[in-house]
């Protein structure tokens, strides 16, 4: 198996990883929305989260430019933006005193997420595939 | 019984004695009401008191218009004082002008002038709190507010009318129509609820406006309805109001009744209250939940009288016949038990703060105070931590005066020097050793030369007291916090004030004032700030604490005790809040009927979980605003509002104050735009003002704004008017708004909001503050400061009438109405101005200000004497009364403007007259200019 290979079949369990901590996401601000969690406990635990979840993606992308995977860098190079916008200006946490203002603005932004992530998964896998394919032939 | 003789055919009058009234029941239709027939309708006393008919109410307008207009082209000369011959005759109508076309015939002049003044004097809405028992006094404004609607309709008959349309929308003309601040003063519109809609038929049903009021009083069927109508739709609320007593108004502000007998009877599904809305099924066995249509139980002892024992009168129970009532609640209303109260006193004793004198001031008003701060069940607690670059606790022994201090100089890591108990005393039982301590504070610092302020340390240590048992922490900081964890950076750059780069300073500078409120709100810890500063302090960073946790912020920019103003007004705002019966560990809920929802909240409080606010203390007279969407149809012909606020009192009572609202419903816009509360409006635009500011930038609030003004006017034009005609010559608004684009106006020059590179972020952090906590009663005038002309004021005025002392006409905010020979008052509730002409006579300096001649005056903060002249006294009551006609505990510095005085003191009397031009702001005619093209030019066609 070559490097290829290796790099996407990382890449497609970094996407699993990625779509699980958008349900996640999805499913708090549900809970949230029907009273299951209060707003602190919620933000405590997904502000956990976020980091873990821009850096994985971040490492990935870095994966990318190592492996001169140049389209995969295009596709991935907006999110990797919007994220280290977000760190730069500290922007990143939720905020439990404005969470019911912003949560319109999360779900949207985790479900977004959620249907990127699944395209890119579909794609890393077929990218598996096909280096697997090279491989054995 | 004279009752009995004075009826008219058809009626009989019974004595009840549970409520110890009179019941007037017409023998032929069977209809009862506590009202006399003759007061509410048909009889001899029609023409004075029959609600004000549409076209009488066009008249009125337009005469006053009239009125105005001649004011304004100068038809009536003001005479000089003092020779108070020719007072304000034009000024206002119906004082001593011509009234007879203001108002119906048949009413005397002098009772009107009665009613003028009483609707003057109580401010906002006194006047409307005393209704309709005492509805004459507003015959004009008010029509009446529960007369069945037969008679009404009868009413309408007789004067040609129909009996169809319940609500007359008539249309004004922007452009044509000076704005006239009395109407500022006027109740909203009336809420005609359908026949029959409250089971008890109590006048007070409804909550009074002032505990809540909607932005329209009638509810659109459908959203699209909303929509097209570009209204607001919120809820305004100052559940916790005080209640004013005899000194504002002739009548005693009604207190909230109790139930004590813990019967609470709520729905089943939707968890409301039972109110006057509901509906008995099942001979009395069920009641009907008027929320959500659930059929439930009555319990058992709701006719029982538990306080005799023996059958009560189920009609007379408190939740059945009031809107504002307050429940005494059983313990599984109780997370624990009530906790005692505990004031932890956070007092800063920097070099700053000992040298402006805040240390001496606040210490001697808590020494004041002791005895009001609310203490009926002896458990209130106390404790006291000064800081400066350290912590400095104090340990009392109860029963002696003897005090011990503890320094804990390591901020990083702040811990108790002493088990809680030792820090945290019984008020009652250490009496003498606080009163020791109070008095030695500002000795055992006044030499300190220590420069810094570990304000979070200081706060986190005061947590630490109070964290077990919730309570208030009272901070008093004078200085920008520079140590320990939530110290802050000066961010104040001259260089980006007036660019967009500003909003950033509006907004937190540190995470952890909004971290630590959380962790406040979250043990029952609610945070006052009292703010000193000369410089910088960051006033945006630090009112997130009182924001989050339902605390109050105040700020005295440049403090200095030696100012005898400063201390006095400092003392006064620090005296009512620790003497203010305060609520604590409070949850609100807002529940409406099936299809609205709320969907946002404004105010000082943590949203805890969708529709649950969190407030560890409720503080008075603070404004709550909620905003209401449609999400289904509805189709009930009346919806209901409850607002539930379950608090512990401050004597340690858990109960639950519960405000129904109900209001009609209407699928016709122009019925949804004759009831609009063009004050509850001008609230929620503050308050949604503000919100965008802090998301936002402050450009984008002002865009808001203007927006909903548009929208508003071009919404109207294009449902209302057709769109063209003569309507296109001017600005269509129906008349209960005309004020509404001058309060938009006056928000938007308003120091929170206004363009401009000079304005301090601490100042306008502060303004934002006030403008999402203020009762509208108290906002309105922030927004639309009042304006009186004292130097020709008519003789009654400044004297005691029948609702306390009587105040001049208000003027329009124009400089047109300055005259330099003239006094003036312009005040906005949190600062007065008493404006000097140049060319005053020294008679009128001498006799107000005991100076010899206008020279000899000085511009700035001024300490009105008291002198043996009737002017001097009448001006003294005048001040005296403008300080205290309001909700809430702040008391105005006066400040004295020369005409040729300093240039900044000059203009800043001169922003608050909100018609004229200022320095990148229209005036109103222009503004009114530049609505009116962008209609004309836009979509709006």
């Amino acid at each position: 198996m070559n490097g290829e290979a290796w790099l996407f079949i990382f890449a497609v369990l970094a996407a699993a990883a990625l779509i699980f901590t958008s349900v996640f996401f999805i499913v708090s601000y549900s809970d949230l929305e029907t009273d299951y969690i209060n707003p602190i406990d919620l933000c405590n635990r997904l502000n956990a989260f976020v980091i873990p979840e821009h850096g994985l993606h971040a490492f990935l992308c870095l994966l990318f430019l190592l492996g001169f995977q140049w389209t995969c860098i295009v596709i991935n190079a907006p999110l990797l933006a919007f994220n280290v916008n977000k760190i730069i200006t500290n922007n990143w946490a939720h905020d439990a005193t404005e969470i019911f203002r912003t949560l319109g603005g999360h779900k949207k932004e985790s479900f977004i997420k959620l249907a990127f992530y699944l395209m890119c998964f579909f794609y890393y896998l077929y990218r598996m595939i096909v280096a697997l394919i090279k491989d054995d032939v | 019984m004279s009752q009995q003789n004075d009826l008219p055919p058809g009626w009989i009058a019974q004595w009840d004695p549970t409520h110890q009234r009179h019941l007037f029941i017409e023998t032929t239709s069977g209809h009862q009401q506590w009202e006399h027939p003759l007061e509410t309708a048909g009889g001899p006393l029609d023409a004075t008191v029959a609600p004000a008919p549409a076209p009488s109410g066009h008249g009125k307008r337009r005469a006053y218009a009239v009125g105005q207009t001649h004011a304004y082209d100068g038809a009536g000369e003001v005479a000089p004082y003092p020779d108070a011959a020719g007072y304000g005759a034009p000024v206002q109508p119906g004082m001593g002008g011509a009234p007879a076309p203001l108002f119906t015939p048949g009413l005397a002049n002098d009772q009107f002038a009665a009613q003028q003044q009483a609707a003057q004097g109580q401010g906002y809405y006194g006047g409307s709190e005393q209704y309709p028992a005492q509805q004459p006094a507003y015959g004009q404004q008010q029509p009446m507010q529960y007369p069945p609607v037969n008679q009404l309709a009868d009413q309408f008959g007789h004067m040609g009318l129909g009996g169809q349309k319940p609500f007359a929308l008539h249309t004004a003309n922007l452009v044509a129509t000076p704005p006239n601040p009395l109407e500022l003063l006027m109740p909203p519109p009336e809420i005609r609820l359908p026949p029959g809609a409250s089971i008890t038929d109590s006048p007070a049903a409804n909550a009074d406006p002032s505990y809540m009021r909607s932005t329209i009083n009638v509810v659109p069927t459908t959203y699209q309805l909303l929509n097209k109508s570009k209204l607001p739709f919120s809820l305004v609320l100052t559940p916790h109001r005080t209640l004013k007593s005899a000194v504002n108004s002739s009548v005693d502000d009604p207190p909230v009744p109790v139930v004590t007998d813990t019967v609470i009877a709520r729905c089943r599904r939707c968890r409301s209250y039972i109110n006057p809305y509901v509906t008995f099924i099942d001979g009395g066995q069920r009641w009907k939940c008027c929320l959500c249509s659930m059929s439930n139980e009555v319990p058992q002892m709701f006719d029982w009288d538990q306080a005799r024992n023996q059958p009560g009168d189920r009609w007379s129970r408190p939740e059945l016949t009031s809107g504002a009532v307050e429940f005494v609640a059983p313990t599984e209303y109780m997370v624990r038990p009530p906790q005692p109260l505990v004031y932890v006193f956070l007092i800063d004793v920097s070099h700053a703060a000992v040298q402006s004198g805040m240390v001496a001031t606040a210490t001697r008003t808590i020494l004041e105070s002791l005895d009001r701060i609310p203490n009926d069940d002896n458990r209130t607690r106390i404790s006291l931590i000064a800081f400066d670059t350290a912590l400095y606790f104090f340990s009392l022994t109860p029963g002696s005066t003897e005090t011990s201090m503890l320094v804990v100089s390591d901020i990083d890591d702040v811990f108790l020097p002493k088990p809680n108990d030792q820090l945290v005393l019984n008020l009652t039982e250490s009496r003498a050793a606080v009163e020791t301590l109070l008095g030695r504070l500002q000795e055992m610092f006044q030499d300190t030369q220590i420069i810094g302020s570990a304000l979070g340390p200081a706060l986190q240590a005061g947590f630490q007291l109070a964290s077990t048992t919730g309570g208030k922490l009272i901070t008093l900081s004078a200085s920008l916090p520079t140590l320990g964890v939530g110290a802050l950076k000066n961010r104040e750059d001259p260089k980006i004030l007036g660019t967009p780069k500003e909003s950033a300073l509006l907004q937190a500078g540190s995470p952890f004032y909004k971290t630590f409120a959380i962790e406040c709100s979250r043990a029952q810890v609610s945070v006052d700030m009292f703010l000193f500063a000369a410089t910088y302090t960051d006033v945006a960073s630090l009112s997130c604490l009182p924001h989050y946790t339902s605390g109050q912020t105040f700020f005295y920019p440049g403090f200095n005790a030696a100012r005898s103003e400063d201390a006095i007004k400092f003392a006064h705002e620090f005296g009512i809040v620790l003497g203010s019966q305060i609520g604590l560990e409070a949850v609100i809920r807002v529940r409406a009927s099936r299809g609205i929802h709320m969907s946002a909240f404004h105010g000082n409080f943590f949203v805890r979980s969708t529709d649950l606010l969190a407030l560890p203390a409720v503080p008075p007279d603070q404004n709550y605003v909620i905003e209401i969407s449609l999400e289904e149809t509805l189709t009930t012909p009346f919806v209901v509002f409850q607002t539930a606020v379950l608090h512990t009192t401050c004597f340690g009572e858990r109960r639950i104050r519960v405000i129904t609202l109900a209001l009609p419903t209407t699928s016709n816009i122009s019925e949804l735009y004759a009831s609009v509360d063009q004050i509850a409006v001008a609230t929620f635009l503050a308050n949604k003002a503000v919100e965008r500011t802090q998301a936002n930038k402050l450009e984008d609030a002002r865009d808001m704004v203007q927006k909903y003004v548009t929208d508003i006017l071009g919404a109207y034009k294009s449902n209302m008017t057709g769109g063209g005609g003569a309507a296109a010559a001017g600005l269509a608004i129906p008349t209960n708004m005309q004020m509404f684009p001058l309060l938009a106006l006056g928000l938007l020059k308003h120091v929170a909001l206004r363009q401009s590179s000079q304005i301090a972020p601490d100042l306008r952090a502060y303004a934002h503050s006030l403008l999402t906590t203020l009762p509208s009663q108290t906002l309105i005038p922030y927004l639309h400061p009042s304006f009186y002309s004292l130097h020709d004021m008519p003789p009654e005025c400044g004297t005691i009438g029948d609702a306390g002392v009587i105040l001049p006409p208000l003027l329009p905010l124009t400089s047109e109405r300055l005259v330099k020979h003239g006094l003036f008052v312009i005040e906005d509730g949190q600062t007065i101005f008493l404006w000097v002409g140049r060319d005053s006579v020294p008679q009128l300096i001498m006799d107000v200000f005991n100076l010899p001649n206008y020279e000899a005056l000085r511009g700035g903060k001024y300490t009105l004497p008291i002198l043996d002249n009737p002017f001097s006294q009448r001006v003294n009551a005048i001040i005296g009364k403008i300080r205290e006609m309001r909700r809430g505990p702040y008391y105005p510095a006066l400040f004295i403007v020369k005409e040729d005085g300093e240039p900044p003191m000059r203009l800043w009397a001169l922003s608050a007259l909100i018609q004229d031009r200022g320095d990148q702001t229209p005036s109103y005619q222009q503004w009114l200019g530049q609505l009116k093209d962008k209609l004309n030019g836009s979509s709006y066609n």
